[in-house]
């Protein structure tokens, strides 16, 4: 049994149909199974154009090959010229044409209205100061003078704090009346370095982590006076004001901002804020304060010490040069 | 025939189908909320509590307190403050109005945070450093340690419990009518307002249990309904009251037939953002309109301007009152209007410099905190500061995408500001004013009046202010921002609620929308289409006029 055959003409059309479907929708919906992102990635126009006009040159060498290829090929268009297949249908094709020229010219010069495109760099580094690479949070890593001190303080029972926390540790003493005043941390650290304080034996590594505690204690703390309105109390970006940016303030728990950086990035952000952008980041979108103005150093490394805690994260190491 | 034999051999392919189909049903079967726990709270051990109060001190404290007393650093810059656990006065409940909260009540509330507060979402399955289910009942535990009223089976919220009616009407139409005149009899109005925008208290003498002064809810922004903008939990707040503040309940006024169809009302009440971010200004034959109430506005499509506080730069304040704007434009050959609408309780028509902050405190390195407390640093009163509004767009169009920055520019990149300001409209003068800013360190410099050519007319109505501002498209100013057909125009708004104590940079800001106003085609392309028709018409015309030729032809068409 012979196959039933569609004919040149046919076979032309729905090679180039099946052709354009397949880049247009095919791959968008291959590229969802490959990649797994709740998002198709479509194929951009000029690739597609790229495909259509390779594919029209391979059908039109198949098409021009021999005489009886072009013979076949241009039969069902002759045959309707002539009117073979009726002059309705020869009619309706014939006036379409001129239509879709048109349309497709219209569409091509008519002024488009689109919005600016905002591309915009993230981390951006060609204003980024070779001098803040290597910095690291004086915070996190005390030295022994400071350790000695803090360890003077808690002995003498007068450990000092920032003027922020002070009120509300005054008002849980005299509620409380403890033994001592750092008591009000919840155990771990700071449960073991009181009690070798109170046998008269601190070691070096407990006292580091109890101040690190402290340290920390006091980076919340100001992390929630100040960046909490906009990056919000878990650091996720959603802070009560943030919905009135339209460049949303940094989801600090997603994988790619804290984590990606180094701590003297981190810094050198908090420190310059929007303004200190390069143009590729857009600064004036950035509601990103430049917190120099308000925050000593201190206070912002103590609310960078708390923003890896609180999102859970790590900084990039520096790379050694 | 061939389909029907190829059957059998597909079999295990239609029970993989089968099995993929059954699969995809039961995910998308609907997930219990993570907002309501899987059981009931463990029992409150020692070890429990210990644990919930790590958390507590980690995640809690700093706005909370140390000893659950709502004071914590962050406090006092909040409006509505973090609760104060110690009394066991909890606002958002499931039990009737006094009592304790239910144990899934708290677990609810630190799930889904509370909208428009600084209180978040603290659901592991939302935020990936949340607190797991256990965590959460850790925290809860430990905060029942606060207030004894929780060890008390004389409180034991469960015997007071308020459920949702047992057959709840759907949202429509009818229902919503049914809730509308049930919103008149119960005289919600008296607080919220006719319009629900909560500007039905004519004073300001509205306080919660601790002294501090309480803000009527606008029930139109549902980002602000607190304890959910649901059908459900609107029906849920005045079945139980508000704890602590005036909000009382009406389970004994209404029944829940009309609490349900209240519901529906209320939350058919609540506004849907545009969502789009450019203003399309409408083109007007004749003159733009210059009234706020003129009905050619109703033709021109609006835009939401959502703005938040200004925390860019000391003084920084986050408890703004004007969160939405919505704008609209109009013009024609010669001129452009914009019709700014945003809700305000109260109109506030006088200003007093003497009440101005003085910020130095607040803008000094190192200073204890560069945010305005909530209360007791501005004055948040009746006839103090004047309400206000403005357009910011910037004195040079952007070259590719450069801006200014959305607050106020800089020095290389000024911004014109139109401010329109309520006293000098009740004056009877000129009402706005025009300034250059160049950053925000320096005062915008304001033009003298005889050179100014923007022109205002205002309105204040039932909690809302509606504002025109007209000018010519072009003018000859160099700093002034020229408006031609075609091109989108950066443009941001800035507004003052004077009652909510905002003056300065105490404020509330958007970032950058546009507006364009639309070209008309160019006849190059109508002449481009026409002249495309021809010649392809003219050409299927030939190919045709071609093959009957052919036809004609002896020994024509081939068979």
């Amino acid at each position: 049994m012979r196959k039933p055959r569609i004919g040149r003409f046919w076979s032309v059309a729905l090679t180039l149909a099946i052709i354009y479907a397949a880049v247009k929708w095919g791959i968008p919906a291959a590229s969802r199974e490959i990649t797994g992102l709740p998002f198709p990635l479509p194929v951009p126009g000029t690739l597609i154009f790229i495909y259509m006009l390779l594919a029209v040159i391979a059908l039109f060498l198949l098409v021009t090959f021999s005489d009886e290829n072009l013979a076949e090929f241009m039969h069902p268009i002759k045959k309707l010229l002539r009117g073979g297949y009726g002059r309705i249908a020869r009619a309706v094709v014939m006036t379409s044409i001129p239509f879709l020229a048109a349309w497709q010219v219209y569409q091509i010069v008519v002024p488009k209205v689109a919005l600016p495109p905002s591309l915009r760099i993230q981390h951006p580094s060609s204003n980024f100061p070779k001098s803040f690479e290597a910095l690291k949070n004086p915070f996190a890593n005390p030295t022994e003078a400071e350790i000695a001190a803090f360890v003077e303080q808690a002995e003498a029972d007068q450990v000092e704090f920032i003027p922020q926390v002070m009120s509300d540790i005054e008002v849980w003493i005299d509620e409380t009346g403890p033994d001592h005043m750092l008591e009000f941390f919840p155990a771990g650290p700071m449960d073991a370095f009181l009690a070798q304080l109170e046998a008269g034996a601190v070691d070096d590594a407990t006292a580091r982590a109890a101040l690190l505690e402290k340290n920390l204690f006091e980076g919340r703390a100001l992390y929630a006076m100040n960046c909490r309105p906009c990056h919000g109390d878990s650091a996720a970006g959603d802070g009560p004001m943030a919905d009135g940016f339209k460049l949303r303030p940094i989801n600090f728990t997603d994988a790619g901002t804290l984590e990606t950086i180094v701590e003297g990035y981190t810094f050198w952000r908090v420190t310059n804020g929007g303004p200190g952008l390069p143009t590729e980041a857009t600064p004036w979108d950035s509601a990103m304060p430049e917190w120099k103005l308000s925050l000593t150093e201190e206070e912002r490394w103590k609310i960078i010490l708390a923003e890896y805690d609180l999102a859970e994260k790590t900084p990039r190491i520096p790379e050694s040069h | 025939m061939e389909t029907l034999r190829q059957l059998p051999r597909c079999a295990p392919a239609r029970m993989l189908a089968a099995l993929g189909v059954a699969l995809t049903l039961l995910g998308a079967a609907p997930a219990r909320a993570a907002d309501t726990p899987g059981g009931a709270m463990p029992e409150a051990t020692p070890e429990l509590v210990e644990q919930g109060r790590a958390i507590y001190f980690r995640r809690c404290s700093f706005c909370h307190g140390l000893l659950g007393d709502g004071n914590g650093p962050a406090a006092e810059f909040m409006d509505p403050r973090p609760r104060d656990f110690t009394l066991g006065t909890f606002k958002f409940r499931t039990t009737q109005s006094g009592e304790l909260p239910t144990d899934e009540d708290l677990f609810r509330t630190i799930s889904r945070g509370l909208p428009g507060t600084g209180m978040q979402s603290f659901d592991d399955a939302r935020i990936k450093n949340g607190l797991s289910e256990a965590e959460r009942w850790a925290v809860i535990a430990y905060i029942k340690t606060f207030a004894p009223e929780f060890d008390d089976p004389e409180f034991d919220p469960y015997q007071t419990l308020v459920a949702l009616p047992e057959n709840m009407a759907p949202y429509n139409a009818d229902s919503i009518a049914k809730g509308a005149a049930v919103f008149e009899r119960a005289k919600c109005w008296e607080c919220h307002g006719r319009q629900g925008r909560g500007d039905g208290q004519k004073a300001f003498d509205r306080k919660d249990d601790w002294g501090f002064p309480i803000r009527i809810r606008n029930l139109t922004h549902p980002w602000k309904i607190k304890g959910g903008a649901e059908v459900a939990d609107i029906y849920m707040r005045f079945s139980t009251g508000i704890n602590g503040t005036p909000m009382p309940s009406f389970v004994k006024a209404l029944d829940a037939d009309e609490r349900w169809y209240l519901a529906n009302f209320i939350k058919s009440l609540q506004h849907q953002l545009t969502g789009h971010q450019v203003l399309k200004a409408l083109a007007v034959e004749g003159a733009v309109p210059e009234a706020p109430d003129d009905a050619a506005w109703a033709e021109a499509e609006p835009m939401d301007v959502r703005l938040t506080g200004q925390v860019v730069a000391a003084p920084r304040w986050q408890n703004p009152s004007i969160e939405l704007v919505t704008l609209k434009a109009a013009f024609n050959d010669t001129e452009i209007a914009f019709l700014l609408e945003w809700d305000d309780p109260f109109e506030d028509l006088t200003h007093n410099d003497a009440a101005v902050l003085d910020t130095t405190e607040l803008s000094r390195v190192g200073g204890y905190n560069s945010y305005v407390a909530a209360n007791d640093m501005v004055t948040r009163q009746l006839e103090t500061f004047r309400d206000a509004v403005a357009l910011q767009f910037p004195v040079r169009l952007p070259e590719g995408t450069v801006k200014p920055h959305f607050m106020r520019g800089a020095a290389s990149t000024p911004v014109q500001l139109w401010t329109w300001k309520a006293d000098l409209e009740a004056g009877g003068g000129r009402s706005v004013e025009e300034a250059i800013a160049r950053g925000w360190r320096q005062t915008p410099q304001v033009r003298p009046d005889d050179q100014s050519q923007v022109s205002a007319q205002a309105v204040w109505d039932q909690g809302r202010w509606r504002v025109v501002m007209k000018r010519p498209l072009t003018t000859g100013e160099r700093n002034d921002v020229q408006f031609r057909p075609g091109v989108f125009i950066p443009l941001a708004v800035n507004a003052w609620d004077g009652s909510n104590g905002e003056h300065g940079l105490i404020m509330s800001l958007s970032t950058w929308y546009f507006v364009l106003l639309e070209a008309p085609v160019p006849v190059r392309v109508y002449l481009l289409t026409v002249l495309a028709f021809l010649l392809t018409g003219a050409f299927a015309l030939w190919l045709v006029r071609r093959a009957e030729r052919e036809n004609r032809e002896p020994g024509g068409p081939e068979t």
